[in-house]
């Protein structure tokens, strides 16, 4: 009974703070590429020349299979939420290091710090997106009803990305050998996650690791829905879904727990 | 100013902070990374140190009333503040603190230095609690009492130091608050900006705010609280009326 009232209060708390979310989310966009000479325009030129150049290594140099759709397209559609992702995760584990100096001095709920740096991410990946569109409509690719899977998959990848966030956030604070360590952790999850290759090319009896991999199953479900004009596979999506939900849930009632020690350790 | 938004402020039995028997323990760690904290573990040397900031601690402050806590340097003066905000929990006991709390701690604790001082007052003014329907209210008169009209759409990495801190306090005080904790002296800006700084919180006063004031100086103590908190190494010494706590520290500082 507690434990449900101190929801109602965390939430009603989290409510009242919802501006704070939004102006740190833009204060983190807006302040990034002030002095910089194209601002904004990095946002889209980084993956544009990240596409172009992995598709120039996989496409024309290892010959990778893409699913009858030019390579490009194909690399796109995972690698933008995959940036999304671990670009989340890396400015979340500096989100409560970063701010010390509001965390002892003035109290509102933390993970308003973690959240509002994966907004800001979120805006980037948004227009980073653009690129994809314009892919889209060089290569004619028909948009069709799947897309309106595309905001489902979305919901899964943001709990599973605040969930690992929020783990990240904390402890990090207590250890500030979580930074490297997610370094090299996303570096070899990026492998492991079929961005720059099919998940069709990988020898059945290894299949069953993508399908603990809730990034992989994510991505994929992009790519189903995107290119391949099918439904996600509805059985490894619905895993993936609880799995997400369920580390969302642990990240935060962990995150809650430190929460009162942020301030004595920053 | 709008007019204090609780309309119970007037009611003088409502309690504005209640401390029961709230301690503070900071366990320390020793190693900083997992590559010294490991060996100690399995070494089974020390890896923790235990310090009490703060033990035993018993007060309550009714709405209105406004407490200094005087303490030498170490005795837990700023740690106690950081617990009333809310920012620390205590260790053990409980606080009750009700109401909104401006804490004129460290300003400008949220300002960027990229961002202009209009984009730095609203995004202050939402970490403080303010909505931003009120700040707009607000926003004037906060850019009167900073008198930093024509550097509003200034990155406020142009700033001195000085201007720095008027816009700080200015936002920090555009509402009149529940709840005001002041560390120290205010040394914000010239002697003329100084006093506009004590007279706002004297209006504060009247207003029916409750103030928490933390200083090494029993003059200052003596002119702006009625009860008085001492502390030394941690515990309370005495808690009660301002003139006798502020006997009492000067005779401890002498001693």
């Amino acid at each position: 009974m507690s434990k449900i009232k101190k929801l109602v209060t965390n939430s009603r708390l989290f409510w009242d703070y919802r501006e704070l979310l939004w102006n740190l989310a833009n204060r983190e966009i807006t302040q990034r590429y002030k002095q910089s000479a194209l601002g904004y325009a990095w946002v889209i030129l980084n993956p544009l020349f990240q596409l172009i150049v992995m598709s120039f290594v996989f496409d024309k140099i290892l010959h990778v299979a893409s699913l009858g759709v030019p390579f490009i397209i194909f690399l796109s559609v995972a690698l933008l939420p995959w940036n999304f992702f671990t670009q989340s995760l890396g400015s979340s584990s500096m989100s409560l290091v970063g701010n010390s100096n509001l965390i002892t001095k003035i109290y509102f709920p933390r993970e308003i710090l973690v959240f509002s740096t994966i907004i800001a991410k979120m805006v980037d990946f948004g227009y980073s997106c653009l690129v994809l569109i314009a892919f889209l409509i060089i290569f004619r690719i028909p948009l069709t009803i799947y897309y309106l899977w595309i905001p489902v998959i979305l919901v899964i990848q943001l709990l599973l990305t605040g969930g690992i966030a929020l783990f990240v956030a904390a402890f990090n604070l207590f250890y500030r050998d979580i930074q490297y360590l997610l370094n090299l952790i996303i570096l070899l999850w990026m492998y492991m996650t079929p961005i720059m290759y099919p998940i069709e090319i990988i020898p059945p009896q290894y299949r069953f690791v993508m399908s603990l991999n809730p990034m992989a199953v994510i991505v994929n479900a992009y790519r189903q829905v995107i290119l391949s004009n099918n439904n996600p596979n509805f059985y490894s999506l619905t895993i993936a879904a609880l799995v997400s939900t369920l580390i969302f849930i642990l990240g935060f009632i962990t995150f809650k727990k430190l929460e009162g020690q942020f301030a004595d350790y920053v | 100013m709008t007019p204090n938004q609780l309309p119970t402020t007037n009611d003088h039995r409502l309690v504005a902070i209640r401390a029961e028997n709230i301690s503070k323990r900071y366990s320390l760690q020793k190693q900083k990374t997992f590559k010294e904290f490991l060996p100690a573990l399995i070494g089974r040397k020390e890896t923790r140190v235990q310090f009490d900031a703060l033990s035993h601690l018993d007060f309550e402050l009714e709405k209105g009333e406004s407490l200094g806590i005087l303490g030498k340097n170490g005795s837990g003066k700023s740690t106690l503040l950081k617990v009333i905000a809310g920012v620390t929990k205590p260790s053990d006991g409980r606080i009750t603190v009700e109401g909104r709390i401006a804490p004129l701690i460290e300003l400008g604790a949220g300002f960027h230095p990229e961002l202009t001082g209009r984009e730095n007052v609203y995004l202050n003014g939402s970490i403080l609690g303010i909505k931003r329907k009120e700040m707009e209210k607000l926003y004037p008169s906060i850019v009167t009492f900073s008198e930093l009209e024509e550097f509003m759409d200034q990155p406020i990495k142009f700033y001195s130091s000085g201007m720095y801190m008027r816009l700080a306090f200015a936002v920090a005080v555009a509402e009149t608050p529940d709840i005001l904790l002041v560390d120290e002296i205010l040394a914000v800006g010239d002697q003329k900006f100084q006093k506009k700084c004590l007279n706002r919180m004297a209006e504060f006063k009247t207003r029916g705010s409750t103030m928490v004031m933390v200083s090494h100086s029993p003059d200052m103590v003596r002119k702006y609280c009625t009860k008085g908190l001492v502390l030394q190494n941690g515990k309370q010494l005495y808690f009660g009326d301002i003139k006798e706590a502020a006997d009492m520290y000067e005779k401890m500082m002498e001693g």
